[in-house]
């Protein structure tokens, strides 16, 4: 079978209900998880974790793109009807989209988020299926001195790019490596830093420990706002119709073309760099499509084009990162790198070798990302009512559910208390980090790329031990080099922006005079 | 002058990565390849060091900046509620531990009504009931969908035996 035949059966095994029901069961979590404020897709995907464990690869897989499509989709609800963003992918959408809700248009703002995210996720996914063999052929070429400074590359990169501090975020992703050498080493299996703690004999389990990152550091801000003024407050009581002409909201979207275009391919890059996201994805489309605007004032007015600009980059960025994680086995953000660990703990092992070693699971993950879009609008649809009284749904309640869900998933991993006692320290440890203001993804990046980091290291300087391979080969080469020039760039860009906020406060000062 | 959270913050790590690199020099040397198991936790504990210094070398420059420019009024910072979040940790806590002595769904119908409350008093009898519905539902939704439809042996209690 060729690779459109593949697709078109794959389609189809996707749309027999053992394998529809967890990808639609994952699409309402998704929607549902997106929309409420505070809980993100990261946090949704931790939670439909569990649930994974005792279906098959593809099951589960596809239940985590459902969440992922329907997550990214479910946050645009939120901010265009109460201006809060459901997830960090969606605080573009609040520019355009709450505005055009005020005006009484909150059915042509919400899905003019949907139809785009729909639009600019199948362009997404087109790039997903046409490139992603082309990627893993590439990445075959790759020996493990690319590939040790390909993961250098991301680790740096994402350090870099998240958070105010650049040494903030290259500490996270240290303290993420720090966390992977504890447990045997891979050679010779010494065990390192267990302390004599038995448990600890096969290091930090993976799955809890990202659990555990996330848990607490998402769902306790939330918790310290309760019962004082910083509560968000919205009308639980406010009537809201979103009923709409589909076809003017189509029109609407398709009627610039070349901007459509353009987003969605930012969306794509954004994706396929390591772990940046959609949280910059949707502020960079939009800052793009304003720029090239013929009426860049009426951005933030409420115009469509902020809404198209941001949705259909947050969810054409959806289809990068899961380019990435087939591929190379970099996961492009948190949610992937929850699917990478699903994966793992299946036996499969995401990289060059994916598709070829695993078709099913990889045409199986092209359809359920191509099928999850129609089922993303679907699910909106028929649950249009209930949104904005799900948004509302008290933390009180919420919060209590979530904690259980990730207790389980911990504990179901290996049926043993040890996942739940690491749970228990790294929640300590990611609310910590919050609270000290380190970004929380370098750390997840490198728990992910920690082991393979030092496997090839050790498999390079088995083959050769001449250290300045690193350096020479021209791949491996480059790409160190472009690590020290995405730490170099994130240093220049964050000193810029506080020059630009000193310089900013010394005018404001002076005005005062 | 006085450390910032950052300044904390780079401590800490900087304690956990010397702790780490003493424990290093336990480790037995290389065997089959040129470098041991000793080699790559170091290169990491190191880095972690130098940044954890780098970290409190920042902050206590901002601190001596901060000192020497004139003072100006700080912006309000949202109020937290640190208490909510301290008795969240500790119920989380009991949880965890109550967990393997009384079993699932007991540990975790106590767990979800306590929360709840905590969180938010309930005002009328109409929410104190959707607070131990929200219970029951969690304890037995989970215990069925798990134990009987997904094969995952929830923990039994070594007190009560359920």
């Amino acid at each position: 079978m060729n690779h459109y035949e593949l697709l078109l059966s794959h389609i189809w095994i996707i749309l027999q209900w053992q394998y529809l029901g967890p990808l639609l069961a994952g699409t309402v979590a998704g929607v549902i998880g997106g929309a409420l404020p505070g809980v993100t897709i990261t946090m949704t995907v931790i939670m439909v974790l569990p649930f994974t464990f005792g279906l098959d690869p593809l099951q589960g897989l596809a239940a985590m793109i459902g969440v992922y499509v329907g997550g990214s989709a479910g946050g645009s609800i939120t901010a265009s009807l109460i201006g809060i963003p459901g997830t960090p992918s969606a605080v573009a959408t609040i520019f355009d989209g709450f505005p055009m809700t005020k005006k009484g248009e909150a059915g042509r703002s919400v899905w003019v988020g949907v139809w785009s995210a729909l639009i600019g996720g199948a362009l997404g996914g087109i790039v997903l299926i046409e490139f992603t063999g082309p990627f893993a052929s590439l990445a075959l070429e790759f020996g493990p001195w690319e590939f040790f400074s390909l993961f250098i590359f991301a680790l740096t990169m994402v350090a870099g790019l998240v958070g105010k501090s650049v040494t903030k975020g290259l500490l996270s992703g240290v303290i993420g490596l720090a966390v992977t050498i504890v447990g045997p080493d891979p050679i010779m299996g010494v065990q390192r830093f267990t302390l004599g703690i038995h448990e600890l004999d096969g290091g930090f389990p993976f799955l809890p420990v990202l659990i555990g990152i996330f848990a607490f550091a998402q769902l306790m801000p939330d918790v310290e706002t309760i019962g004082t003024s910083a509560q968000p407050v919205a009308d639980p009581n406010r009537k809201l119709s979103l009923r709409v002409s589909h076809l003017s909201v189509l029109w609407d979207i398709i009627c610039r073309p070349f901007m459509l275009l353009w987003v969605t391919f930012i969306g794509i890059v954004i994706g396929v760099l390591p772990a940046i996201g959609g949280s910059a994805a949707n502020i960079m489309a939009y800052d793009q499509a304003k720029k090239f605007s013929k009426r860049p004032e009426k951005f933030g007015t409420g115009i469509p084009e902020g809404i198209v600009a941001s949705e259909a980059s947050n969810s054409a960025n959806v289809a990068g990162s899961l380019m990435m994680i087939m591929a190379f086995g970099i996961p492009g953000d948190a949610v992937t790198a929850v699917m990478m660990g699903g994966l793992t703990m299946h036996g499969i092992q995401p990289g060059p070798l994916f598709i070829s070693q695993h078709p099913k699971i990889a045409y199986g993950i092209y359809a359920a990302y191509l099928v999850a879009l129609p089922l993303m609008v679907a699910v909106i649809w028929a649950g249009s009512r209930a949104w904005i009284r799900i948004i509302m749904m008290p933390k009180s309640m919420l919060i209590p559910i979530v904690l259980v869900l990730c207790v389980i998933g911990a504990y179901a991993l290996s049926n043993s208390m040890n996942g739940v006692y690491v749970l228990a320290l790294f929640c300590v440890i990611g609310y910590a980090m919050v609270k000290a203001r380190i970004p929380l993804a370098p750390l997840i990046i490198g728990v992910v790329l920690g082991d393979q980091i030092e496997a090839n290291l050790i498999q390079a300087v088995a083959t050769n031990a001449d250290p300045w391979l690193f350096l020479t080969r021209p791949i491996s080469g480059g790409l160190l080099l472009a690590s020290v020039a995405s730490v170099a760039f994130a240093v220049w860009q964050h000193r810029r922006e506080n020059k630009r906020l000193a310089q900013a406060a010394e005018e404001e000062v002076d005005t005062d005079f | 002058m006085t450390l910032s959270r950052d300044g904390v913050a780079g401590l800490v790590c900087l304690a956990i990565s010397l702790a780490m690199l003493a424990l290093t020099w336990g480790l037995p040397p290389a065997v089959m390849v040129p470098i041991g198991p000793a080699f790559y936790p170091r290169v990491v504990v190191i880095t972690l060091a130098a940044l954890s210094l780098l970290l409190i070398w920042l902050d206590l420059s901002a601190a001596r900046a901060r000192a020497a420019a004139p003072p100006v009024a700080a912006a309000p910072s949202p109020p937290a509620n640190y208490r909510l979040v301290l008795a969240t940790f500790i119920e989380f806590g009991l949880y965890i531990v109550l967990l393997p002595l009384i079993g699932f769904r007991l540990s975790t119908f106590l767990f979800v009504v306590v929360l709840q409350v905590t969180l938010e008093w309930p005002q009328s009898n109409v929410r104190w009931a959707l607070v131990v519905l929200i219970a029951v539902a969690t304890s037995v939704l989970c215990h069925f969908i798990f134990e009987d439809y997904l094969s995952v042996l929830l923990p039994r209690g070594t007190w009560t035996g359920v």
